[in-house]
């Protein structure tokens, strides 16, 4: 993600389209990717990333300068992925179905070899074995590279109960990493 | 000494352990080196899960989008800048000229089509006058025209202190008939056309919105826009479309 210049994000709290425009502009391929690796489902990750938008627009008057805007934006895509999920989950209780990320796994991804794709579902499937909340934390610190106090902060959880989710994350990930380090 | 736990190894991987002796004893111990490794290892395992790419466009095709719902959500958030935003506006003598829009546009998007049935009764007299058209031309040619009409406005909101009370009403069948043209450009295939009519909808809104009533900041914004680089722009692909036709 873009860090975008302050001058911009200013602009956009004080209610300027053209400002927030360019922020949609320069945030929405990481937030598309924080919330494709969230639900490993691609038409869900446009739908959220949209979403994500709306919201940040109507909150945006209460956002402050002194915080960081990349971090208030993930904390958004994040909360908006995990009502998603839920609702999903909701769903999936009544239907019997293979779950989505399954389907979209093999269907979005034609170039890749069969073992990178075996690969890749495997790790889609042990991340879709992980509660919501440690999928956000592992997210944020592998991917997005953000602190623990950082995702402290966008989950809403102490210091230290975030460090317990993320190594309670990459415990259950790496039992299910583990049979593909030697493939 | 105290026993390296796994957590311990995680937090070294992330660069969060806050002693910062540790990264000296791992690798000075084969059994610390051999476990960190190890769980290196496991982890880049997760860079698999590479997202499907989005193109370059994706950031404005997101805006496109968002953007009729952004009013809407800053009203119900209750900003009170805006007011009046949810009435739209419409001339009478606007409303023809939308009509003959939209039919322009539904059958360039009919016709930029891959798939689909052809539409039945109503429309059919329709498509006999403009099956024997080239659909590609009828585009770039009505898109012409309604980039002409936009610079007229747009020249004049962009120049004048004092705004004529039909302005808002133009800007809003403008409005209305770039997001058909927006439509049938993004149902042919052409999407440069496309995103550009799109980039025209937020100001095409504020001018329909009459953001700039009562805000000196916001008309002057908006008409910096316009003469930094919109006019341009416009004036750049109505030439481009206009070439266009020339060539075919």
């Amino acid at each position: 993600m873009k860090n975008s210049s302050q001058k911009t994000i200013r602009k956009a709290v004080e209610g300027d389209r053209l400002a927030f425009r360019e922020l949609v502009l320069e945030n929405s391929h990481a937030m598309f990717n924080l919330a494709w690796r969230m639900t490993c489902d691609e038409a869900a990750a446009e739908d959220i990333v949209q979403e994500a938008f709306i919201k940040a627009w109507r909150s945006i008057g209460d956002f402050r300068m002194e915080a960081s805007f990349r971090s208030w934006l993930h904390r958004i895509t994040v909360n908006t992925a995990m009502d998603y999920l839920r609702k999903r989950s909701k769903r999936q209780k009544l239907e019997v179905d293979e779950p989505q990320w399954e389907r979209v796994s093999q269907a979005s991804e034609p170039a890749r070899t069969d073992v990178q794709i075996d690969i890749r579902t495997q790790t889609q499937a042990a991340l879709m074995k992980l509660s919501e909340m440690e999928r956000a934390a592992l997210m944020l610190r592998h991917f997005e590279g953000h602190s623990i106090d950082e995702i402290a902060n966008t989950l809403n959880l102490s210091a230290n109960a975030c460090k317990q989710t993320v190594f309670r994350a990459v415990k259950k990930m790496r039992i299910e990493l583990q049979p593909l380090v030697a493939t | 000494m105290k026993k390296i736990t796994d957590d311990d190894l995680t937090l070294l991987y992330y660069g969060e352990h806050d002693d910062p002796s540790l990264a000296a004893r791992v690798a000075g111990s084969d059994e610390l080196s051999a476990r960190f490794e190890a769980l290196g290892e496991e982890l880049s395992r997760m860079e698999a899960l590479a997202p499907p790419e989005r193109g370059d466009d994706y950031g404005a095709e997101v805006w496109r989008r968002i953007s009729p719902r952004l009013a809407e959500a800053r009203q119900s958030s209750g900003w009170g800048w805006f007011t009046g935003l949810r009435t739209p506006r419409f001339s009478l003598a606007g409303a023809f000229s939308i009509a003959l829009v939209f039919a322009v546009a539904f059958f360039l998007g009919r016709e930029g089509a891959l798939t689909g049935p052809a539409p039945t009764g109503a429309g059919n007299t329709q498509d006999l006058v403009l099956n024997d058209l080239d659909p590609g031309q009828l585009l770039a040619t009505s898109v012409s025209r309604h980039l002409e009409k936009l610079n007229v406005t747009f020249t004049q909101f962009a120049n004048s202190s004092e705004l004529s009370d039909g302005m808002a009403d133009r800007a809003m069948d403008m409005l209305l008939a770039n997001r058909l043209y927006r439509q049938a450009a993004e149902s042919r295939g052409d999407k440069q056309l496309a995103t550009f009519l799109g980039e025209l909808e937020p100001l095409l809104i504020e001018l329909a919105h009459e953001a700039y009533k009562n805000s000196p900041a916001t008309q002057n914004r908006m008409q910096q826009e316009l003469k930094d680089s919109l006019l341009f722009r416009i004036r750049v692909m109505n030439k481009q479309l206009n070439d266009s036709q020339i060539s075919t």
